[in-house]
């Protein structure tokens, strides 16, 4: 039945009854501020949220064969314009039959919600086509007349707060400057030299030039890493049931080689999407493919390997669209998508571009699973002849309980720690149906797909592209709207924080719009001409006048933008977990440094992997205790407890987004937990070696951690509390023993007890701070 | 439109700098916003400091608190709950495949030669003043039994643990949603000033072999964070790095808190960011914390006879008996939801003998605890809810033979049972076929057993929403409808 039609005839004799609703629209519309309604921002997310359920994009779940998402299919329910138009009837009906949206969807419209769509009706309710689907083009600079204007990035900025009535903060001075720059690029904080270089100098060439020593240390490619690591779901263990081991750190290891070298973004995803493809493909490159294989994997007996080979796939197509488009695809596998227009069966196309590897839906329950290849002993340092892709073993499927009667599951062969699971196209490809509800066993049989991108994102001239090779082309093409965008989103969420697109998962419809639509378009095409260069993007934004702003508030400040999206100011957070931990291990002089490797196995509770049968987490000695987060062994269904608790993401799946917390938990860990006590006590040891005067020993350990010197008044506290301390151990010599026995690393016993001791204690206040952990 | 991540967020933290300005409160409330749960509805406060959903409860609950015995490998429905007689006569004899399909048979023992039905060893003993059908094994539960309402009824799609946990769990059965005691969280909020507002934790049964518990279980999914469940470790220090290190005594620590305190005011006067503020009331709280978990754990003031209730387990860390009297002291404190994993279900072979084993290992804590409540007269508004993840098959997997049996997953049928908060005691609700394989009655959902269990926390399963990837997720997904004929 045809909801909408059905009533046309009541609202004749229910035109009285509106008379209360109108006169308390218009109470509401006198507050209104008269702007034009804009679709985009205004409409849209309103007919989103509560319309296109039932008369959006999905086919399947349409009432009344109405569609609100085109204009051009809802032309009756618009026709007539304001009030007359049947859309205002049965928005503003009070008859709760006649009204939409129908009550028992629980979706009222809100009376601010109606006026908005009032006003845009009056307006002859025009329609946008969604701005992400549209190619960048590279905007107008606005004209602002400032001294402040660096670069663009400023114009953009400072147009926007002239807009907002804000003023823009000073520059923050050279110390804090020097430690920004350092946990931006490091995350860790700078050499006391460097700072103290720096301040002396303090000039836009110093500047320039500290951010290009810092980009051209290797450092920079394992902190640039960890957010595309979380995209790509890279861990060690497979995930599910058993969580059994696989070995693709030397697809981290790529990562971290390739993000050093600054290659280019539109290679570093040609190469992950299909590496393996490329004419002539180095090893390298099919070693990048990894990426598309860091998905898990279910081993767990019993299971149904065709299932589980959907799950595979689906993945794979879910962690692309996220971390490369910024879509939601996943929402169009079990129907067409709500909100944005990918129908089902264009998932499936998708689907089909990834289909056609040589896998099996079910692990061999400990190792690499098919296809792996090969890693060569000296790998990264590959000769020429060894950097020439090569052919994985093919598939080989055992009884996984040989002898056992009735067990008719079968395993693929393990791949040894020495090889690397890689991306590989089979000769037929499979075929891919439609599969119904998402159920792996209801592919809908009537139609075989081709592969191909959704509509929507295709520019007009171009052709579908037909192999896995030329899909990841056309991610990388300079017509497909996401890729640019969403790159140098990701690039500016994390410095600021956030992004410039706050939901950098989505930029579908249901996304949230840019802050600065002109300057988001501005940098994506900026990305695009330089050569798909990050640096560069990077580089503009740390020279900017907006980044070197202080990050100073004050509650009025706040309360004006609460959250910052304008940036009169700039941003302060704590750390991410992996930037805490390796930073508060490099003040105290623990963390050891070496690029790549296998996995870690540093500080864990006792018995941490217990919970799942028969493991034990053998923990590391020596360095392997002191390594940079990165590296740190990942296990999916037990990730380590120290970095979630500081929000990191779990690694299950794709994630590009993760919000910051402020725990009593975290507290905890910062004081309690054994690998930060060690490090206080050898901050401690540097301390005293540094000087025997506790003021100067106490100076040196602040600035250790925080780059700066510390205030009179607070190193009159420091003082006092270093004398409560050490009175206390003094008494207490077995108790200093204990404290400076907590870890693996033996303390240097020509130090004096009680002076060590005490002085742990200030090291660990001081690691502590609320600076200490925190990019200001 | 509702308030997306970091809006809550943002609301969460700026109502606690506002009750630490107020000062009055000290930090306890404010400060256990940020981690135990959202700030919770404060006893006459004029502050509205209930982020997210303000419209929770969206009636009167029935049940204040849940305490939910998850059963995990999958216990058989055969042997404890569903009693078959009949089947003595076909015990043996192959099971039609117009019963029992091939499709849905995992690949354990889906090449098996012969599906012989094997009939339950155990007998059932009709108990409590209603009759309620029990299997021997249960003869503590069966005390109870007039306050159980048993679910024979319970149907999944998944056949395997990991999906299979995860989907009743979390609603789903590919990871990466909320686990239910994060909705819970969010929708309610916190009750305790000095405990997390979701607790979970786990013990190892005597039966051979445990599935893995995995940390999403009691994850916050796409929730913020500050809602996922405290997992308590079972063995050593029950929360991560609760003790201070060796050598750093109380006075030390407080020392070290004020000197700390003072200092991060100073820097919070020099930037004005409200952050600072949060940190310091954060450890203030772990402070407390540091003293309330130890006094949680600490047995010495309970009588011998509640001791000797709970069984010769209860002084070992780590037991079900140990942490089904935690349970019972969490909810005195305040803790809304509290989750125990109990490990070893999963008997492929030799099951009389397995799950003999793990029913003495958790019939009479799991009794005690509800005769515990039901004496301080809390029974009444806590919901009880026994599950596992799928039931067992009526074929033995492997030989059978007149006193042994093996039985691999089903997920076409199981049984879990409710008590407590407004359960209707002494029933069972639907039913299944003569070979317990499909559901002939009243069949459930994990959806529909998730909505029931919200509903009773005063929640519309339909709307406690939260807005993620471009549309409103709850725990139900789209299905889900609440089981009124259970209810009182």
């Amino acid at each position: 039945m045809n909801g909408w039609q059905m009533g046309v005839g009541r609202i004749i004799k229910k035109t009285n009854c509106l008379i209360p609703i109108v006169a308390i629209l218009c109470l509401v519309s006198t507050q209104s501020t008269g702007d034009e309604i804009s679709f985009t921002s205004d409409v849209r997310p309103i007919l989103a949220a509560k319309c296109f359920n039932c008369h959006g994009f999905d086919a399947g779940s349409r009432q009344g064969d109405l569609r609100l998402d085109r204009r051009d299919e809802a032309e009756y329910v618009f026709s007539g314009a304001g009030d007359t138009a049947l859309f205002w009837e049965r928005i503003n009906s009070d008859d709760l039959e006649f009204r939409m949206p129908p009550p028992e969807s629980k979706e009222a419209l809100s009376l601010e919600e109606i006026e908005i769509l009032n006003q845009w009706l009056s307006q002859g309710s025009p329609y946008e086509e969604h701005w992400a689907f549209r190619a960048p083009v590279r905007p107008t600079v606005p004209l602002v007349e400032s001294e402040a204007i660096r670069n663009p990035i400023d114009s953009f900025i400072r147009a926007r707060l002239i807009k907002q009535g804000m003023t823009p903060s000073n520059a923050a001075d050279p110390v804090t400057l020097a430690r920004r720059l350092s946990q931006d690029l490091h995350g860790l904080p700078p050499a006391a030299n460097v700072v103290e270089e720096f301040a002396n100098q303090s000039s836009d060439k110093a500047y320039s030039d500290l951010i290009d020593v810092l980009m051209a240390s290797p450092r920079y490619g394992e902190h640039m890493a960890v957010p595309w690591l979380d995209a790509a779901r890279y861990a060690d263990t497979d995930g599910y049931q058993n969580d059994r081991y696989r070995y693709m750190h030397v697809w981290r290891d790529w990562v971290i080689h390739s993000l050093n070298e600054n290659m280019p973004y539109d290679q570093f995803v040609l190469e992950q999407v299909a590496g393996d493809m490329l004419p002539d493909a180095t090893l390298k490159q099919q070693i990048a493919t990894g990426f598309c294989r860091n998905h898990r994997i279910n081993s767990e007996d019993g299971s149904i390997p065709e299932e589980w080979h959907v799950e595979n796939v689906v993945d794979r197509i879910d962690t692309i669209g996220t971390a490369i488009l910024g879509l939601t695809v996943g929402c169009a596998r079990c129907h067409d998508h709500k909100f944005d227009p990918i129908s089902a069966k264009e998932y499936y196309q998708l689907f089909a571009y990834f289909n056609n590897v040589p896998e099996w839906g079910v692990g061999p329950n400990n190792g690499n699973s098919p296809p792996f290849i090969e890693v060569p002993k000296s790998w990264p340092n590959l000769s020429e002849d060894e950097n020439v892709a090569i052919l994985p073993a093919p598939l080989k499927l055992r009884e996984a309980r040989k002898g056992q009667m009735g067990n008719g599951l079968k395993r693929p062969q393990a791949g040894s720690p020495q090889t690397v699971m890689v991306m590989h196209e089979m000769k037929v490809p499979r075929a891919t149906y439609l599969l119904m509800r998402g159920q792996f066993d209801s592919p809908d049989k009537s139609e075989l797909l081709t592969p191909g991108v959704p509509k929507v994102l295709l520019s007009s001239l171009a052709a579908q592209p037909q192999s896995r090779l030329q899909f990841a082309q056309w991610l990388v093409d300079r017509e497909n709207p996401l890729t640019a965008r969403v790159a140098v989103n990701r690039v500016w969420q994390q410095i600021f924080g956030m992004g410039l697109v706050k939901t950098s998962e989505n930029f579908g419809t249901q996304g949230e719009l840019p802050s600065h639509p002109e300057l988001l378009d501005w940098l994506a095409v900026e990305l695009i001409e330089s050569g798909w260069d990050i640096r560069h993007i990077q580089k503009l934004i740390l020279q900017s006048t907006t980044y070197r702003q202080s990050s100073e508030t004050t509650p009025a400040r706040e309360k004006e933008d609460p959250e910052n999206r304008f940036l009169a100011r700039a941003p302060r957070y704590r750390l991410h977990a992996f930037a805490l931990r390796d930073s508060l291990l490099a003040s105290s002089g623990l963390l050891v440094e070496k690029i790549g490797g296998i996995p870690a196995k540093p500080y864990m509770p006792p018995k941490i992997w217990r919970a799942i049968s028969n493991n034990t987490y053998k923990q590391g000695t020596g360095d392997d205790l002191y390594r940079r987060s990165v590296y740190t062994f990942w296990r999916r269904t037990i990730p380590p407890p120290m970095m979630v608790n500081f929000n990191s993401a779990d690694r299950e799946v794709c994630i590009v987004r993760k919000d910051r917390t402020n725990t009593p938990l975290q507290a905890l860990t910062q004081m309690n937990n054994i690998a930060f006590v060690e490090a206080a006590r050898f901050l401690a040891e540097r301390m005293i070696e540094h000087s025997v005067d506790p003021r100067i020993a106490i100076e040196f350990g602040f600035i250790s951690l925080v780059s700066r010197k510390p205030r009179k008044a607070e190193l009159i506290l420091l003082l006092d509390a270093y004398s409560e301390f050490e009175k206390h151990y003094r008494a207490q010599p077995k108790a200093a023993k204990a404290l400076l026995s907590v870890g693996q690393k033996k303390r240097n016993e020509n130090l004096e007890l009680t002076e060590h001791a005490a002085l742990t204690m200030v090291a660990s206040l001081l690691m502590n701070l609320d600076e200490a952990v925190t990019r200001e | 439109m509702k308030p997306d991540h970091s809006e809550i967020l943002e609301r969460c933290r700026t109502a606690v700098n506002r009750r630490f300005f107020l000062g009055r409160a000290g930090l306890g409330l404010a400060a256990i916003n940020g981690l135990m749960g959202s700030p919770g509805r404060l006893m006459g406060s004029e502050i509205p400091v209930k982020p997210g959903v303000d419209d929770v409860p969206h009636f009167q609950p029935k049940a204040k608190r849940i305490i939910y015995l998850f059963q995990s490998g999958g216990p058989s429905q055969l042997d404890l709950f569903d009693p078959k007689p009949e089947l003595k006569k076909r015990f043996g004899q192959e099971v039609p495949k117009s019963i029992y399909p091939d499709e849905r048979k995992t690949t354990m023992s889906n090449a098996q030669s012969q599906f012989a039905t094997s009939p339950s060893v155990f007998k059932f003993n009709r108990c409590g003043k209603s009759g309620l059908e029990l299997s021997e094994l249960l003869p503590n539960v069966g005390q109870m039994a007039d306050h159980l309402c048993v679910i024979r009824s319970m149907h999944t799609q998944a056949i395997n643990h990991d999906p299979a946990i995860t989907f009743m769990q979390t609603g789903a059965q590919i990871p990466g949603r909320p686990s239910m005691g994060a909705w819970l969280n969010y929708g309610l909020g916190s009750e305790t000033e000095n405990l997390p507002a979701f607790v979970a934790m786990s013990s190892r049964g005597s039966g051979k072999g445990g599935q893995p518990i995995y940390d999403r279980l009691w994850g916050s999914g796409f929730l913020p964070s500050i809602y996922q469940g405290v997992k308590f470790r079972n063995q050593g220090s029950p929360v991560l790095d609760i003790y201070d290190p060796a050598g750093v005594d109380p006075n030390v620590r407080r020392t070290m808190l004020n000197y700390l305190g003072k200092l991060n005011e100073m820097k919070f006067q020099s930037t004005g960011d409200a952050e600072i503020r949060t940190r310091i009331a954060q450890y203030e709280l772990a402070g407390k914390m540091q003293a309330s978990v130890p006094e949680l754990l600490d047995f010495t003031q309970e009588t011998r006879a509640t001791m000797e209730m709970y069984g010769k387990d209860v002084g070992r860390q780590g037991s079900f008996a140990f942490n089904c009297l935690v349970a019972r002291r969490l909810a005195e404190r305040g803790v809304r939801f509290i989750q125990l994993f109990h490990q070893g279900w999963d008997q492929h072979v030799n099951l009389p003998t397995q799950i003999r084993r793990q029913c003495i290992d958790t019939d009479q804590p799991t009794a005690a605890l509800m005769q515990d409540l039901k004496s301080r007269g809390m029974l009444e508004d806590t919901l009880i809810v026994w599950a596992g993840e799928f039931g067992r098959t009526v074929y033995s997997q492997g030989t059978l033979s007149p006193r042994n049996y093996g039985r691999d997953h089903h997920g076409n049928c199981y049984s879990v049972w409710l008590a407590g908060a407004g359960i209707r005691g002494g029933i069972s609700y639907g039913a299944t076929d003569d070979y317990s394989v499909n559901v002939v009655e009243n069949k459930l959902e994990p959806h529909d057993l998730n909505a029931t269990i919200l509903q009773q926390m005063g929640i519309d399963h339909e709307r406690l929403t939260f807005p993620f990837q471009g549309r409103d997720y709850r725990l139900t997904d789209v299905h889900g409808r609440v089981v009124h004929d259970i209810l009182r």
